[in-house]
């Protein structure tokens, strides 16, 4: 792991695992319901102080907890136009596949990519710290999963340029018939 | 027509809580709390200058505004504090948080989360803050993040 990202992602593992200190708690507005409060936002005093995480502009983490519930929003580097495309297919591909993952919520909140809601009966039937692992472990993977997939795109197009490129000599015969511009 | 509906009528309950009742107004008058951070920020400086970082830090971190009105000095003392964690060699940072008492550390952890909050803000820079954050909780505990969410002074 590099030296930048250690103390971004251990100062993240940290506050998520001060944040996931949950309990139940019933509606304080309509009897037998229980919701996440985070998510409902209704009363002042069961809502903590969302805190932010930020390793520079374009990576930050976004954590706010209530009494039964937090939320976890993360933003993803994106350094340009074709990891932005990727990193919200890729988003949106998970997202819509949320059940499976339990923890996902379906959408992020605004001005993040991807976002995680985390209840009481969650931290209840799953360890917590495994909890917290899962969530770092997806920040180191999504990253790397990003740059892969980018890599991948790029050799992809230069095949495809390549063997297009061959079949346009191979019909014409000469490759030259072209205004010099065009092939630089 | 429905638009009845959609009045909340919990907040006009006779018993709803306000934003006030949740903690202790700071006793302090806006315009003096203004005073006490130019003060302090001037003090700041001439301890820098001595190379005096813990008491620099000390300084700004007793008394810090918080509260409604009073946002110029909040972020006077934010931009004090930022110029005192970015001249700190690094080497230097875990002694320094050890020396500070448990209600400096909370205050010092509530600066560091806003700091990260406004990143490109000013002279505010990730790194600095990441590191400061590590030794902070190396020292202070989890606790003292709990502390930093639950306590409604912001700073």
């Amino acid at each position: 792991m590099s030296n930048t990202l250690r103390p971004y992602l251990s100062a993240v593992r940290s506050t998520l695992t001060a944040a996931l200190t949950l309990e139940n708690f019933s509606s304080q507005v309509v009897e037998r319901h229980n919701k996440p409060e985070v998510e409902v936002g209704g009363s002042k005093e069961v809502l903590l102080n969302p805190l932010t995480i930020s390793r520079n502009e374009n990576e930050r983490v976004l954590i706010e907890s209530s009494v039964n519930s937090i939320r976890l929003s993360i933003k993803i580097k994106q350094a340009d136009e074709i990891e932005r495309i990727l990193c919200h297919k890729f988003a949106r591909f998970m997202m819509q596949r949320a059940e499976s993952f339990i923890v996902l919520r379906r959408k992020p909140v605004p001005g993040y990519d991807i976002s995680f809601l985390i209840t009481n009966g969650h931290t209840e039937t799953m360890l917590k710290h495994k909890i917290v692992d899962f969530i770092i472990h997806f920040m180191e993977e999504v990253d790397k999963e990003i740059s892969e997939m980018k890599l991948s795109l790029n050799a992809r197009a230069r095949v495809v340029a390549e063997s297009y490129l061959t079949t346009i000599i191979l019909e014409t015969g000469s490759f030259f018939m072209y205004p010099t511009s065009i092939i630089n | 027509m429905d638009s009845f509906r959609k009045i909340d009528i919990d907040a006009f309950d006779e018993d709803v809580l306000l934003e006030t009742e949740l903690y202790d107004a700071d006793p302090r008058d806006p315009a003096q709390v203004l005073d006490d951070a130019k003060a302090k920020a001037a003090a700041v400086r001439s301890s820098l200058s001595k190379g005096d970082i813990p008491g620099a830090l000390t300084a700004v971190l007793d008394g810090a505004p918080y509260g409604p009105n009073v946002d110029e000095a909040k972020t006077l003392a934010l931009q004090t504090l930022v110029t005192i964690l970015n001249s700190t060699k690094s080497s230097d940072v875990s002694n320094i948080v050890k020396s500070l008492s448990q209600d400096q550390q909370d205050t010092l952890m509530k600066y560091i989360y806003k700091g990260m909050a406004m990143p490109g803000w000013g002279d505010v820079s990730g790194s600095v803050l990441l590191g400061w954050h590590e030794k902070l909780t190396e020292a202070a505990g989890i606790g003292c993040i709990v502390r930093t969410m639950t306590d409604r002074r912001i700073v």
